[in-house]
């Protein structure tokens, strides 16, 4: 039985039993290689799930927007492997109880994928951990290769080239699941502590912000990367922030549910070669 | 007999407009992303596209620009405007559903208040269009009324001729005959003719989408939220559109002194219709898709008689869940007796 077929009979059976009161998968696009996220929430409406390896969106920002969980109802969603550290860091920073979240979890296996066994967050807890052990983080990609060897210069001019395509859309904030915030501070605007003008200095202003606010925390599922309507390639950013968390602070994010925040929280032997 | 412009004339033409001032404007792909930029000669042209990911509005209405330079004194306010900037231009290559996009927001643009900034550079641009001989499936113009061919906005529509050599000329307006009498002589007498443009299939009736639109028992309907459950409220879809016009005033600076900018804006934002009190009207996602669907097909006709939409296809080719105009009024075709 292929995991889409298993998958949508599990959805129809805690869809019918009333376990889960929606699920939150995929279904095709607009164009056969497009897939986009599909709500469902009656049982007669499960054949409308697809999945397969063009499944790549982390869905989990949906369960901390509108109020989705409030009515303590739980609600099944089909993650990923760095969706599943996502709740792990929803939960650990209060967003969630993951107690409501019903798992189903999948993972790509050459040009396929395969299923992950457990349904709640804590039963993944292994599994997650073997991703620490062996980091999917490639620091073999060309482009971050020929960043690193840039001088501070050359790679300042690089940002700036790409900052000036942003146009404060703010795809990548929406379409990531950390941007959780009520009102995102370049939202606050008594008195506007950002300037929202989309010019070098408002671009750069906004771009190293979310980049600093998602250090330790960006799971580099590639939501904003995908998002951006501009191609500024913004997993660059975050590749380097998780490259940086990892060698400074031994931190890998989303780790557990107990995971503290790693600019939130120091330890006595934390390295400390950032103090002249 | 008709005229051809000979692709192999374009760097000429380039020159001859340069030279009487002119900035020349055209889809170039810089940084992997393509976009109406000025150049120098006619290989920076990628012209060989469906259409540019950014529209021409920028060209017209910018993202940011500064408005008013302001200082407070004990006794007085000191102000200096900015003027919109002069210059004339020439933009080759547009794409018909991007003219028409700017023709649509003219309208508006002059309506209780003639805005300086969009008209000044509204009466100095030529709008050279080349029709489209191809299509994505994301292209919807002929749902909208018009066609991969359509000249509303154009001052020129460049027909192509087989084998990329060339364009037929079309002289749509005075402003486009002017700048095509400079390059008179780099033309060439033709009977070639066209590569028939691209078909596009028709992708919803609007005319019966408006009807259920207009039907105020339509506007809490069940409907919005449902279509609207995934989008997550970015601004992609508004600033992609060449016919979305909406902007913010920012005071940038200190108490004291600053600047004033106008900045692009969107309606999918929250923050778009906050109130200072914190009651939001449009609280929800599903508010403000309404909103931006209700503005395009039933507002903006209501007051212009124009359709807010051009076609061009951008609010669904780029959003990050493969929401957008056509998917809506296709699910709203679907509700129709």
């Amino acid at each position: 039985m292929s995991i889409e077929v298993q998958y949508r009979n599990r959805a129809k059976e805690l869809l019918s039993n009333g376990e889960v009161k929606l699920v939150v998968g995929y279904t095709g696009g607009t164009t056969p290689e497009r897939r986009r996220p599909v709500f469902i929430s009656s049982a007669e409406q499960v054949d409308r799930l697809v999945l397969d390896d063009l499944c790549i969106a982390n869905l989990s920002g949906y369960l901390v927007t509108e109020s989705l969980l409030s009515d303590e109802k739980s609600v099944a969603v089909f993650l990923r492997p760095e969706g599943i550290r996502s709740i792990n860091i929803l939960a650990a920073e209060n967003q969630l109880n993951p107690d409501q979240i019903v798992i189903f979890g999948f993972e790509p296996a050459g040009n396929t994928i395969k299923a992950l066994d457990g349904t709640n967050a804590l039963e993944f807890s292994e599994f997650v951990v073997s991703l620490s052990e062996n980091p999917s983080v490639s620091d073999s990609d060309p482009v971050i290769e020929k960043l690193e060897k840039m001088s501070a210069q050359e790679r300042f001019s690089f940002w700036q080239d790409e900052f000036s395509k942003c146009i404060k859309c703010y795809a990548c904030r929406q379409a990531c699941p950390m941007c959780y915030c009520r009102r995102c501070i370049v939202d606050c605007n008594q008195p506007q502590w950002i300037n929202t003008s989309p010019h070098t200095l408002g671009n750069f202003e906004w771009n190293i912000i979310r980049a600093f606010h998602l250090a330790g925390r960006c799971v580099e599922c590639g939501n904003c990367d995908r998002a951006c309507p501009v191609n500024i390639p913004l997993r660059l950013i975050n590749r380097r922030m998780a490259v940086e968390a990892r060698e400074s602070f031994d931190h890998f994010a989303g780790l557990s549910m107990t995971q503290e925040p790693v600019l939130a929280s120091f330890k006595k032997d934390d390295s400390e070669t950032f103090i002249l | 007999m008709p005229k051809i412009l000979s692709a192999d004339k374009l760097d000429n033409c380039i020159e001859r407009w340069k030279s009487s001032g002119n900035t020349v404007i055209g889809p170039v792909r810089k940084s992997n992303i393509s976009a109406y930029r000025p150049v120098e000669k006619a290989s920076e042209f990628e012209l060989d596209i469906v259409l540019p990911d950014l529209s021409i509005k920028e060209l017209f209405f910018p993202q940011t620009e500064p408005i008013l330079k302001y200082a407070i004194r004990k006794q007085a306010i000191d102000t200096t405007e900015f003027l919109p900037p002069s210059g004339k231009r020439i933009v080759f290559g547009a794409r018909p559903c991007d003219a028409s996009g700017v023709a649509i927001d003219d309208p508006l643009f002059g309506w209780d208040y003639r805005d300086e900034y969009w008209f000044q550079r509204r009466n100095e641009t030529v709008i050279v269009s080349i029709a489209c001989v191809k299509a994505d499936d994301f292209c919807m113009c002929t749902s909208l009324n018009l066609a991969p061919d359509s000249t509303m906005g154009s001052d020129i529509l460049l027909r192509p001729i087989n084998g990329g050599k060339g364009w037929l000329v079309e002289e749509i307006t005075d402003r486009g005959r002017d700048a095509f009498a400079s390059i008179a002589d780099l033309l060439q007498e033709s009977t070639e003719s066209p590569v028939p443009p691209a078909a596009v299939p028709e992708k919803f009736n609007l005319e019966a989408c408006v009807e259920w639109l207009k039907n105020p028992e339509n506007f809490e309907s069940r409907f919005w939220k449902e279509i609207s459950v995934r989008c997550i409220g970015c601004a992609s879809c508004t600033y992609l559109c060449p016919t979305c016009h909406c902007f913010d005033i920012q005071d940038e600076g200190d108490t004291y002194s600053g600047i004033r900018r106008k900045n692009w804006d969107s309606c999918s934002f929250a923050l778009f219709t906050m109130h200072t009190s914190g009651h939001n009207p449009r609280s929800t996602q599903s508010a403000r898709w309404r909103q931006r669907i209700m503005h395009k097909f039933n507002y903006f006709p209501g007051k212009f008689s124009l359709n807010k939409c051009s076609g061009c296809g951008r609010c669904s080719r780029q959003c990050p869940v493969d929401m957008g105009i056509t998917e809506t009024l296709q699910e709203i075709s679907k509700l129709l007796p």
